[in-house]
C-alpha cells in the first residue's frame, strides 16, 4: 500500500515572533523550525503502520521554501521512504483551501490508500486541510483520531469528543486521517536510520506547475492580542480582603 | 653453633624431584585456566593500552606493592595491605631458599642464609607469618561475623580464606616440630630469632624426637599441597586479582581524566553504535569485570545507590562480567537493566574510589548509546522532548535560541563578530543563559570581571549548549553537532582564552571538544578568578562568614580543582566547615549524566540527601560552582525543609558581593 503523509513546518512556539510588513503574517527572520506537532503523529502511525503492513511505501509531502527539506529529513529518519517537496517561498498566503487543492493536484493520481495529516497545524490552526483533501480526492475523512486501527482494508478509530466522549469510527480505504494528541508517541529517530534518511530521495515540485485554485479566505490582518493591564490579587483574612476590595471599587472605579 | 638451619631437614633431597613437578604441574594448570580467561576477554574490541609501557608497569608494581590504592579503604584496607605485605615477605623468604638450596649452594656452593642475615630472615618470616594470620584471622570475622552491609560472599571465598588459613597454620607446625626436635635442644640462642614458631615448640618438646619428626613429614606434604593447591586455583577464585587487578594498574586508563570514546560519525559503513552486546565493549572493560574484587567501596560512594536506585556500580561489573563468560550473547542493557543504566550520574565516585582502577562509566554511556542510537529510548519523554529543544533551540530547555543573550542586555558585553574588543570569551552555558537563579551567577562573574579590568565577550545566539548532558546521555551525535557549531563559533570569534561558569562546558570544552580539534585555551571561572587575585587585579574586601563548600564532580573528580575554590572562599573571609563526603569522595548533587534533564522517579531526591549532609555541618550556606549544583540544591534545601537554615549559593555572587571597589 501506498501512504502518504502531508506534514508542515511551523515555528518554535518558544520563538519571539515579529509581524511582517503586511501585517498578514509573522516574519519568518529569526525563528527556529520544527516539525508541526500534529504532523509528527501523522508520520508515527503510518511508520506504525508500515511496520504492521510490512509491504508499503510511505511518502511525506510538504509545502514551503526550501527550508522544510530539514523537517522532511526527520520524517524520514523516523521511517518514511521518499519525500515530495512542493516548493512555495510564501506558502501563508494561501488558504487552507488552496494548499489542500495543491495536495490533491499531487495524490489524485497517485493511489495512495491512507493519507495521515496533523488534526491542524500549530501556526494557523485552521484545521481544515486533512478535511479539505479528503473532499477533494472524494475519500472519506476520519478526523481528530485518537486511536488507529487497519485490517483487512478498513480504518477503525476513536475520535475525542467533547467531555471526554469518544465515538468509534471506521471507514474502507482508501481514507483520509487526520491526527490528534495522544492518539501515540513520535518515536526519536536512531542514528542508523539518520544517515538513511540522508540519502532517501527529496523530489522537489514547484506550486505553481501544480495548479493552486485559488483561495476562498482572505487573511485581512494579523496583530498581537493588546497587552492586557495585570490583574490585581488581594490577600489576607475575610475582614481585610473586605475592606481592601471597597477602598479599590471607590477609589479606583467610583462605583460606591 | 652457626646461626643457619638445614634446609630439607628430616625430608631430605628426595623431595625435591615431586616438589618441583608438582609446582610445574599447579603453574601449568594455573596458566591454562588464566589462558581460558583470556579467550573471553579477547571477545572484546580492540583498544590499546600500551602506550608508555615502562612508565606503566613501574608505576602498577609502586601501586600494588605499595597497595596505593586498597590502604584508602579504612580498617579492611588496612588488614590487606598489611596481610599482603607479610605474605610477600612469606614469598620472598621461600624464594630466597629456593634460589639457595637448589641453585647458588650445588652449582657454586654459596650459601647466604648464614649468619646475622639469616637471624633476621628468621624472625621476618616468623613475624611475617604472624601479622598474614592476624590479618586474615581479622579479615574474615569482618567477612562472616560482622558482615557489613552489601559485602557479598560467595562460597568460594570461604574456600579461599580455609586454604590460606591452613597454609599459614601448616606452616607453623613444620617450623615448630623443626624447632622441638632442633634448635630449641641444640641452640635455643638462635630459636629466640623465630618467637612464635619456638613458642609453638615448646609444647611440643612432650613429643620423642621420631614423633616430632614424622609428624614435621607429615606438615610437610600437608603444607606443600596446599600450596599447590593455592597456585592452581588462582584463576578460579576471587584469588585471581592477584594478577587481575596489578594488570589493570598497567592497563589503567591515562587520561585524559573521564574522557569518553568519540564516535566517528562520518564513517558511513558504520551501523551499529553503542554496546549492545559484551563484544561491543573492550577487551579491557571485559579484563574489569575480572578485576574486580568486589570490595563494594564502590557502591558504598555511588549516590544513586545511597538513594535506593536500582544501580551499584559492582553489581553492574560483576552482571558484565557474568554475560563475557556465561552469556556473551545477551542483550547487555537488558541484563544490567536499563533503570540501573539511567539512574547513573557520571559523578565518577566509583571510579576514583576503585582500589583495582575499574572503569565504570565509560561502560554506561557505551550502553547509553546503543539504547539511545540504537533503540531511540531515553529514560522519560522530558528527555526527549530536551533532546528536541536542543535540535531546534540549542538548549534543552526549549527557549528560544534568540533570547540566549537577554539575561546580558544591560550589561555592555561585546558579542563576537559584531564589532568590539574582549579579553576573554564567556562560554556562559544554558542555565546562565535562561534560568533566572543562574543568570544572577553569570552577572556576578561579568560584574567581577568588570571589577578586575578584563573585558568580556559572548558568542550571543551563536553559541549552543555544549552537549556535555546529551553526551552522557548516549546522544552522541547531538553532542557532536552542539560541539561543531560551538566549536566553529569560538574559532571564528578572534578569542585567545575561553572561561565557563559551568563545570560541564568547562569538561567538554577543555577535554572533550579536543577530539573534535578544537585548541583554545579554556578555563573554569574558579581558575581564572584565582588567577586575577593572585595577580592583584582583582581586589576583595573580606566580609566573614561561615560556609560549607560542595565539590561538583566536573570540577573536582573530573578535573582535580579543589584548591582554588577555596582560596577564593578564603580570600572573601569564608570560613568553610567540610563536609564529610568532599574533595574526591564529593556526593554528587544528582544533576549529572544528563540527569539534570530527567525527573528522578527512582528512590529518594539526591539533591536532599546532600543538602542534608550541609545542613550538618551546622554552616548556614552551601556554596558551589556549577549551574547544575545550584539547581539541585534550591530544589534539595526545600524538599528537605532546610530552606530556614541553609542558603544554596555560587561562588561568583559571593565574591561580587565582595568587591574591594577603590
Amino acid at each position: 500500500m501506498k501512504i502518504l503523509v502531508c506534514i508542515k513546518q511551523v515555528p518554535d512556539m518558544e520563538s519571539k515572533f515579529k509581524l511582517n510588513p503586511e501585517g498578514l503574517w509573522y516574519s519568518d527572520a529569526n525563528l527556529a523550525w520544527r516539525m508541526n506537532e500534529y504532523d509528527e503523529y501523522a508520520v508515527e502511525q503510518a511508520v506504525q503502520l508500515k511496520e504492521q503492513l510490512g509491504d508499503a511505501e510511505i511518502c511525506v509531502l510538504a509545502i514551503g521554501p526550501d527550508r522544510v527539506k530539514e523537517m522532511m529529513k526527520k520524517a524520514l529518519a523516523m521511517g518514511a521512504d521518499r519525500g515530495v517537496h512542493i516548493k512555495d517561498e510564501e506558502p501563508w498566503r494561501m488558504d487552507c483551501f488552496g494548499i489542500a487543492s495543491l495536495i490533491a493536484a499531487y495524490a489524485r493520481d497517485k493511489d495512495f490508500g491512507l493519507v495521515f495529516t496533523g488534526m491542524q497545524s500549530q501556526d494557523r490552526g485552521s484545521a481544515q486541510v486533512g478535511t479539505l483533501v479528503g473532499e477533494m480526492l472524494e475519500l472519506p475523512v476520519l478526523s481528530t483520531l485518537v486511536e488507529f486501527s487497519f485490517e483487512g482494508g478498513r480504518v477503525s478509530g476513536k475520535r475525542e469528543l467533547e467531555g471526554g466522549v469518544r465515538a468509534r469510527v471506521s471507514a474502507q480505504s482508501p481514507a483520509v486521517v487526520t491526527c490528534q494528541l495522544g492518539l501515540n508517541t513520535p518515536r526519536y529517530p536512531t542514528l542508523p536510520n539518520i544517515m538513511k534518511a540522508k540519502k532517501k530521495e527529496i523530489q522537489t515540485l514547484v506550486s505553481s506547475e501544480l495548479g493552486v485554485q485559488p483561495g476562498r479566505v482572505e487573511m485581512v490582518r494579523v496583530a498581537f492580542p493588546e497587552k492586557r493591564k495585570g490583574g490585581m490579587l488581594i490577600q489576607g483574612d475575610i475582614s481585610q480582603m473586605t475592606s481592601q476590595l471597597m477602598t479599590v471599587l471607590k477609589d479606583k472605579f467610583s462605583i460606591i | 653453633m652457626e646461626a643457619t638451619r638445614e634446609i630439607y631437614w628430616n625430608v631430605g633431597p628426595a623431595v625435591l624431584l615431586p616438589m618441583y613437578l608438582l609446582t610445574a604441574a599447579a603453574m601449568a594448570l594455573a596458566g591454562f585456566w588464566f589462558w581460558k580467561r583470556v579467550r573471553v576477554y579477547r571477545q572484546g574490541q580492540s583498544l590499546d593500552r600500551s602506550a608508555d609501557l615502562k612508565q606503566r608497569v613501574l608505576s602498577a608494581l609502586n601501586m600494588a606493592i605499595m597497595q596505593m590504592r586498597v590502604r584508602r579503604g579504612g580498617g579492611a584496607g588496612g588488614a590487606h595491605a598489611l596481610f599482603f605485605w607479610s605474605f610477600l615477605v612469606l614469598l620472598v623468604g621461600t624464594l630466597l631458599i629456593l634460589v639457595q638450596a637448589d641453585l647458588t649452594d650445588p652449582l657454586f656452593g654459596v650459601r647466604f642464609l648464614e649468619g646475622p642475615f639469616y637471624l633476621i630472615f628468621s624472625l621476618l618470616l616468623d613475624l611475617g607469618g604472624l601479622v598474614a594470620l592476624l590479618m586474615l584471622i581479622a579479615l574474615m570475622v569482618r567477612r562472616y561475623l560482622i558482615r557489613p552491609e552489601g559485602l557479598v560472599s560467595r562460597r568460594d571465598d570461604l574456600a579461599v580464606h580455609g586454604l590460606l588459613f591452613s597454609i599459614l597454620v601448616t606452616g607453623f607446625f613444620i617450623e615448630a616440630l623443626r624447632m622441638a626436635a632442633t634448635e630449641l635442644p641444640l641452640n635455643r640462642e638462635l630459636a629466640i630469632w623465630s618467637p612464635v614458631g619456638m613458642a609453638m615448640a615448646i609444647p611440643l618438646q612432650s613429643l620423642a624426637e621420631p614423633q616430632l619428626r614424622s609428624l614435621h613429614q607429615v606438615f610437610w606434604w600437608i603444607h606443600m599441597l596446599l600450596v599447590m593447591g593455592f597456585i592452581a586455583i588462582i584463576p578460579l577464585t576471587r584469588l585471581r586479582h592477584i594478577l587481575t587487578t596489578s594488570l589493570n594498574y598497567v592497563f589503567v586508563d591515562r587520561g585524559p581524566k573521564g574522557a569518553l570514546r568519540t564516535l566517528d560519525l562520518e564513517d558511513e559503513s558504520a551501523e551499529h553504535f553503542g554496546a549492545e552486546k559484551i563484544a561491543d565493549l573492550s577487551w579491557k572493560d571485559i579484563f574489569d569485570t575480572d578485576a574486580c574484587t568486589q570490595c563494594k567501596r564502590c557502591q558504598d560512594q555511588c549516590p544513586a545507590h545511597a538513594t535506593e536506585k536500582p544501580l551499584s556500580p559492582m553489581k553492574l561489573i560483576n552482571d558484565l562480567g557474568q554475560v563475557a563468560f556465561d552469556d556473551p550473547e545477551a542483550a547487555l542493557c537488558e541484563r544490567v537493566g536499563t533503570d540501573a543504566l539511567w539512574s547513573c550520574t557520571t559523578c565518577r565516585a566509583c571510579q576514583e574510589v576503585c582500589p583495582a582502577s575499574i572503569e565504570h562509566v565509560g561502560k554506561i554511556v557505551e550502553m547509553r548509546r546503543n539504547l539511545v542510537l540504537m533503540q531511540g529510548e531515553f529514560p522519560g519523554e522530558e528527555v526527549t522532548a530536551a533532546a528536541e529543544n536542543l535540535e531546534v533551540n540549542g538548549n534543552p530547555l526549549g527557549l528560544s535560541f534568540s533570547a540566549r543573550a537577554d539575561w546580558a542586555k544591560d550589561l555592555d558585553l561585546v558579542v563576537a563578530g559584531q564589532g568590539g574588543e574582549f579579553d576573554i570569551l564567556y562560554f556562559v552555558g544554558c542555565y546562565a543563559s535562561f534560568d533566572k537563579r543562574n543568570i544572577k551567577v553569570a552577572r556576578s562573574f561579568v560584574e567581577l570581571c568588570k571589577a578586575a579590568g578584563v573585558r568580556v565577550g559572548i558568542l550571543g545566539e551563536a553559541e549552543k549548549c555544549c552537549g556535555e548532558p546529551m553526551r552522557k546521555m548516549g546522544n552522541e551525535y547531538l553532542y557532536q553537532m552542539m560541539a561543531a557549531e560551538n566549536i566553529e563559533a569560538m574559532q571564528a570569534s578572534g578569542a585567545t582564552k575561553v572561561v565557563t561558569s559551568c563545570p560541564h562546558c568547562f569538561n567538554s570544552l577543555a577535554k572533550d571538544y579536543r577530539d573534535l580539534g578544537f585548541e583554545l585555551e579554556v578555563q573554569h571561572y574558579s581558575e581564572y578568578l584565582a588567577e586575577l587575585l593572585e595577580q592583584g587585579r582583582l581586589k576583595l574586601q573580606p566580609q566573614a562568614f561561615d560556609c560549607t563548600y560542595h565539590d561538583s564532580c566536573y570540577l573536582g573528580r573530573y578535573n582535580d580543582i579543589y584548591q582554588a575554590p577555596r582560596e577564593l572562599l578564603a580570600a572573601a573571609g569564608g570560613r568553610i566547615e567540610e563536609m564529610e563526603r568532599h574533595g574526591s569522595e564529593s556526593f554528587c548533587c544528582g544533576a549529572g549524566g544528563g540527569r539534570i534533564l530527567a525527573e528522578e522517579k527512582l528512590g529518594s531526591r539526591i539533591s536532599e540527601h546532600r543538602a542534608r549532609m550541609a545542613a550538618q555541618t551546622q554552616a548556614p550556606t552551601l556554596v558551589s560552582n556549577c549551574p547544575f549544583c545550584l539547581t539541585m540544591f534550591e530544589d534539595g534545601v526545600k524538599g528537605a525543609q532546610l530552606e530556614e537554615s541553609l542558603v544554596p549559593r555560587d561562588l561568583a555572587e559571593i565574591l561580587a558581593e565582595r568587591i574591594d571597589r577603590p
